[in-house]
């Protein structure tokens, strides 16, 4: 066969991902928003006023800072993505068959995935304070206390994503405007006050910088009452969306039943 | 008092709305299809009852079974599974059945072995906790899966899944089991070992099994009593047997001649009530011989057609009146429908 045969058969090749990539619209739109916020997490990440803005609002060095954030944010990733992870179609379906409620099969979906989180934020804390110099003075009152909100909240959020997931087959908005919010107003790589105002808001408007601010301070020395401005917005979030996310997880998966598109892929 | 129906529906009904890519105008362009996937669908199956749904691919028999366990809600009527409705009483519905899809084997996690597999399951069905292992070494063992036990789910061969999805639906130890087109995809062999299981699981148990699928024989050799189902509609229900006898067919004779002219098939032709002869092809004729298929209107033409062999020595070597197959009743009675 000719050059020109094999480059057709290449052309449909790549017509055939094109045409089932389009299908995912929403998907689309995520992937460009996550390029453009994760390239300004970046730009924001390299600016100077960083090291100085940590100093004097948490009191610590940018690598205590720094450790901490990626150490939580193992925590935040998988509440955010541990949902979705249940839904992969037969399993779900063979298991809503089964006398199990979907209380049961979401915790019991979700709970190794922070077992083994609290392995990895283990590690990370461990090189951080035998390695780099790390000083934690852990109130571990305080650290359940924020663990617990900040989890469910995310936990609420994932089953959003998930319940939206469950429609649209591919594409969760609501996982990945979370995920470019972690990452660039979520206080885990440079503190949002290095911000433009209007870029600020936002963080003061989503969950991880309440999350992140709590579980930074209350393992650096602050103590319950300290921290409990933030805490309270935390918990705040937390007995809204928790709810919420469930009713509309429910809602969704009620509505692909209905419109038999469970195990549509 | 119990309900002698162990599934039970009444007008139930199930539409799916399905956007297609319309044929003009580019890959943006779609248009809704509304599909009566079951419709006003009527059904009750007796406890003990091996019954078997039969239908062409896409006659609703997945979405009947989907939404008996309570999967897929319906849009309207009623469907009772054990006595208990299911979409109020899902929970006590979810208790009292066993389901194995057409494609159960994905919901089983890959790098757990079987037993493991079952275990999992074993618990999401309330297996109690002290009889979970020897409940799955039975099941495994009902299943011939006994020796593979503790082997990796990504090792078994296709007939192992699906015995493997067959022991899960068996763990719970349910009255009434869901079987959806067990056999598809599976060799001849493990398809016997499943129908031979489901037909002697029902004789020595007394549980209700609804046996669903598009092997018209299949149906034929285990199940007591078959539907067919069309386009959501039970057209035909009834023993196998009577199905076949449901239908009206000209009688079928072949009959094998040695030394027969072409003017004597011409006579049997032309003779009274025979609407026509074939001349079969077959490979074990000697070369003097020579088969014919022969439509009659009635059997009651057959004398007349031997008083010609007879008048005309012709030595008749073989004759076998066909009866009518299960497969033709499945076809006549969708066609008709």
């Amino acid at each position: 066969m000719g050059v020109g045969a094999e480059l057709e058969k290449i052309w449909y090749f790549m017509k055939r991902d094109m045409v089932s990539f389009s299908t995912y619209k929403t998907n689309i739109l995520i992937l460009i928003f996550t390029a453009v916020f994760g390239a300004l997490s970046f730009a924001y990440l390299g600016q100077s006023s960083v090291n100085q803005t940590v100093t004097e609002l948490y009191h610590t060095n940018y690598t205590t800072y720094l450790l901490i954030g990626l150490a939580f944010n193992t925590y935040l990733g998988q509440a955010l993505t541990l949902v979705q992870k249940t839904i992969n179609p037969w399993a779900l379906e063979e298991v809503l068959v089964s006398p199990t409620s979907l209380t049961t099969f979401i915790i019991g979906s979700s709970i190794w995935g922070f077992v083994w989180s609290t392995g990895v934020v283990a590690i990370y804390l461990l090189i951080g304070v035998y390695f780099f110099g790390v000083v934690l003075t852990i109130n571990i009152v305080g650290t359940l206390i924020v663990l617990v909100l900040g989890i469910g909240t995310f936990i609420g959020i994932s089953m959003i994503g998930s319940g939206i997931l469950i429609l649209t087959k591919q594409g969760d908005p609501v996982t990945a405007l979370m995920t470019i919010a972690i990452s660039l107003f979520g206080n885990v790589l440079f503190p949002p006050q290095i911000l433009p105002a209007p870029l600020r808001i936002i963080a003061y408007i989503t969950p991880p910088y309440y999350f992140m601010t709590c579980i930074k301070e209350i393992i650096t020395g602050s103590t319950i009452a300290m921290i409990m401005p933030n805490l309270e917005i935390l918990g705040l979030m937390c007995a809204i969306i928790v709810p919420v996310g469930y009713y509309i997880y429910e809602w969704c998966l009620k509505t692909a039943r209905k419109n038999g598109t469970l195990s549509w892929f | 008092m119990q309900n002698e129906n162990a599934i039970q529906t009444i007008n139930l009904t199930k539409t799916f709305k399905s956007k297609i890519q319309s044929s003009e105008g580019g890959f943006f362009k779609r248009k809704t299809v509304i599909v009566n996937a079951v419709d006003n669908l009527n059904l009750e199956i007796k406890r003990g009852e091996l019954f078997g749904l039969l239908g062409p691919n896409g006659a609703g028999k997945t979405t009947l079974v989907k939404m008996l366990c309570t999967l897929l809600p319906p849009d309207s009527g009623t469907a009772l599974v054990n006595g208990y409705d299911v979409v109020k009483e899902q929970m006590k519905v979810k208790r009292s059945l066993g389901t194995l899809f057409s494609v159960g084997e994905r919901g089983f996690f890959w790098r757990l072995n079987g037993f493991r597999n079952l275990e999992f399951y074993a618990a999401t069905y309330n297996v109690p906790r002290q009889k979970r292992r020897e409940k799955i070494l039975e099941v495994l063992k009902l299943v011939g899966l006994e020796n593979s036990a503790f082997e990796l789910y990504q090792k078994y061969s296709g007939g192992m899944k699906r015995k493997l999805a067959l022991a899960r639906t068996l763990l719970p130890d349910p009255p009434i089991i869901l079987l959806d087109e067990p056999t598809t995809g599976l060799d001849a062999i493990s398809s016997r070992h499943v129908r031979d299981f489901v037909k002697s699981m029902v004789k020595e148990t007394g549980k209700t099994v609804l046996y669903t699928t598009h092997y018209i024989e299949e149906a034929a050799q285990i199940c007591t009593k078959i539907g067919i189902l069309k386009q959501g509609k039970i057209v035909a229900l009834d023993t196998p047997d009577a199905l076949r006898a449901k239908i009206k067919k000209d009688e079928l004779i072949y009959l094998t001649f040695e030394q027969v002219t072409q003017a004597q098939i011409e006579k049997i032709r032309s003779l009274q009530g025979v609407i026509a002869v074939t001349e079969e092809a077959e490979p074990n004729l000697m070369p003097d011989e020579q088969a014919l298929r022969v439509e009659l209107k009635s059997v009651d033409q057959l004398p007349l057609i031997f008083d010609f062999i007879f008048e005309q020595k012709i030595k008749l070597i073989n004759f076998k009146q066909e009866e009518p197959s299960l497969e033709d009743a499945f076809i006549e009675l969708t066609k008709k429908a």
